[in-house]
């Protein structure tokens, strides 16, 4: 087991470096006006160059990935030059974090408290009304545009509950609509992936073994087909927890709620190089680790997963 | 009913029936069609006994010993019929909670598949705990001693170390000793045994047979086999019934079907054991397909393939011809008025053998 975490974190970690590598690659490749902001019309070919040699932009290009290595060792993002000018980056994300980590979240939890229940029930009233109630709304969650439910929740539920429009951090209310929206699209795929994870099991030949020993409907369920169809939602969990970082971009500027969703989008549109790089760094790991530890979380519980060492079968 | 139940035809000792299955109709609903898979099924199985159930895929050999333990397909149901056991009629049987009673306690299965028969995620020592908590009533450090018991006892090695370890550290022999001992485990009186060599190879086979036959000894097993292995048949029956289309079209001691089988089935079976075969000669195959059990049988359910099919085979359903107080076959051939119809060479030479007996 030991051995197997080693061996994936290193795999994580080169995964991890292959990605910065080219990330670094492609930001110089960008036109380089990105890393002037304002006022580069104004400046003439001397000032350019001399910007452009301080920042350490003109120093050989195997010198500059040192660099750029050894200041993400030191956990220094570098500074945003367009968006908030000569600020660092890591403060720019302490600022928004946090609002899209709590919608994120308790979204989150939301639609696992809600999602899998529903899930479960689907499996074990297989083709029956529930089952029937719960497909439909995910069909509908998924062919309906996102941006169509989630402006008919905004416009008419506040309207109804006198709930007020915009976010306010005073105003607890105000939170309420845009966790449920950011809700209903993750509840949905919960559920269809508990679903139909439990009626995998439910036709394994196991369950019928199960029940030719005697086991009680409820108790097969219990203790064999809910926790085996628990494990492979369980590689899922941690790198969905993850991306809450993220942020919604429709959700937090529908309700303008001051979080990471459109960062990127305006990060690339403002041509904000070192900001882009931060950014593409920040998700591309959050992915990768978030994988890493799904996949130590599924050999906790699936025996079967031993990379490691060839399992003996006698 | 039981007292009824008990009269003995076999004209020897009386022997206790354990189960009786009478008139048994067994329907299937697929794709809004009806098919009836058990056609009037009377059996009787002898307290003790080990009986095979023959018959090739599809006779409903499955279907018929799955209803004792109401471990039917959803879309399947008894129509019609009878399963006594212990003094109540299975048949009868509506809810999950009356069938808790017979599952594992009374009766216990054997499956064929011992690759996906065990959950992968569990351990196999609790896997067969949890059948010992069940039907033994033990806990904690007693049950887990009679687990390691079991394990020894269905062959598996190092018990103590085996108890933690997870399915796929067992290979297919290994597992169905595994699948055997959670059957045991439940301390069952019937063990029906679902084709449990099928999936396994050859060497393996043997070892499992004589597994389930030292287990029947040891724990006063009744067995039931069902197989379309003759092999298996005649290693490990006392008494062998024939199925065909959803009915017992013979039934007698095993060297009764082996030496003087009566129904033109039971011979086209024998004759396509490679054994009975003459060599340089191409074996033996059945022609023709089962029939459709969407429709009605008319007749003999095996005439269309009857090459030597009488005209009211084609008419009426045969009764059953008592051949000795053991043995009986559904077949006109039986029928005093019938003509002589000759067997095949396999037969005829296997009679000639049973004669010298």
């Amino acid at each position: 087991m030991f051995n197997y975490i080693i061996k994936r974190f290193f795999q994580s970690l080169i995964t991890l470096m292959v990605v910065i590598t080219i990330v670094f690659a492609l930001l110089r490749l960008m036109p380089e006006e990105g890393y002037f902001g304002e006022g580069y019309e104004k400046l003439d070919e001397q000032q350019r160059e001399a910007i452009l040699t301080q920042m350490g932009l003109r120093d050989p290009l195997h010198k500059q990935l040192l660099d750029f290595y050894k200041q993400l060792l030191r956990g220094d993002l570098g500074k945003s030059i367009i968006y908030r000018p000569k600020v660092d980056i890591s403060i720019i994300l302490n600022d928004k974090i946090p609002y899209s980590l709590r919608f994120g979240l308790s979204a989150m939890a939301l639609s696992l408290l809600i999602g899998l229940p529903l899930g479960i029930l689907m499996a074990l009233n297989h083709r029956g009304f529930w089952d029937k109630l719960g497909t439909a709304y995910i069909v509908f969650i998924n062919a309906v545009p996102a941006a169509i439910y989630y402006l008919f929740i905004q416009v008419y539920v506040t309207g109804i509950f006198k709930i007020p429009m915009l976010y306010s951090e005073s105003n607890p209310l105000s939170w309420i609509l845009p966790t449920i929206s950011m809700s209903l699209g993750s509840t949905a795929s919960y559920a269809m992936w508990m679903r139909r994870y439990m009626l995998d099991e439910m036709n394994k030949d196991y369950v019928k073994l199960a029940k030719a020993k005697g086991l009680s409907g409820p108790r097969i369920m219990l203790s064999h087909v809910l926790r085996n169809a628990f494990v492979p939602m369980v590689q899922y969990l941690p790198s969905a927890i993850l991306y809450t970082i993220a942020g919604s971009i429709y959700i937090e500027s529908l309700y303008s709620i001051p979080g990471m969703g459109g960062l990127l989008v305006t990060a690339i549109q403002r041509q904000d190089n070192t900001l882009v790089q931060a950014l593409v760094l920040i998700y591309s790991s959050i992915g990768i680790f978030g994988l890493f530890l799904g996949d130590i979380l599924m050999a906790l519980l699936d025996p079967r997963i031993k990379l490691s060492k060839k399992a003996g079968a006698r | 009913m039981l007292q009824i139940l008990e009269i003995t035809f076999r004209g020897e000792a009386m022997e206790k029936f354990i189960l009786s299955a009478r008139d048994l109709v067994i329907k299937f609903r697929l794709r809004g069609k009806v098919l009836t898979a058990i056609r009037g099924v009377s059996l009787d199985i002898y307290e003790g006994e080990s009986l095979a159930i023959v018959g090739e895929s599809g006779s409903g050999k499955s279907v018929f010993t799955k209803s004792f333990m109401g471990l039917l397909d959803k879309n399947g149901w008894i129509d019609s019929g009878s399963i006594i056991y212990g003094g109540m009629d299975l048949a009868k049987f509506k809810e999950e909670r009356d069938w808790l009673k017979i599952r594992g306690k009374e009766i216990a299965m054997v499956f064929q598949e011992p690759m996906t028969a065990l959950n992968p995620l569990k351990t196999i020592g609790k896997q067969v705990k949890e059948a010992v908590e069940l039907h033994q009533g033990l806990r904690g450090k007693e049950a887990k001693e009679e687990v390691i018991k079991i394990l020894d006892d269905v062959g598996i090695r190092d018990p103590e170390r085996r108890y933690n370890q997870y399915p796929h550290e067992f290979s297919g022999g290994m597992r169905q000793r595994v699948v055997i001992a959670i059957a045991i485990a439940c301390r069952p009186k019937i063990l029906i045994c679902d084709e449990p060599t099928t999936a396994l190879d050859v060497t393996i086979q043997a070892q499992i047979l004589n597994l389930l036959k030292d287990l029947k000894e040891k724990y006063k097993l009744t067995t039931i086999y069902i197989t379309h292995d003759l092999g298996v048949v005649a290693n490990v029956a006392d008494r062998v019934a024939v199925m065909y289309a959803g009915d017992i079209i013979e039934i007698g001691k095993t060297e009764e079907i082996f030496y003087n089988g009566q129904h033109p089935y039971t011979w086209a079976l024998l004759s396509s054991l490679p054994q009975l075969g003459k060599k340089g000669e191409p074996l033996y195959t059945i022609q023709g397909t089962p029939p459709n059990l969407f429709q009605e049988i008319k007749g003999d359910a095996f005439a269309p393939r009857n090459p030597k099919a009488l005209e009211i085979d084609f008419i009426h359903s045969p009764p059953y011809f008592q051949v000795s107080p053991t043995h009986k076959a559904k077949t006109w051939l039986l029928d005093p008025r019938a003509p002589h119809v000759e067997p095949p060479e396999a037969i005829k030479k296997m009679r000639k053998r049973w004669k010298e007996i």
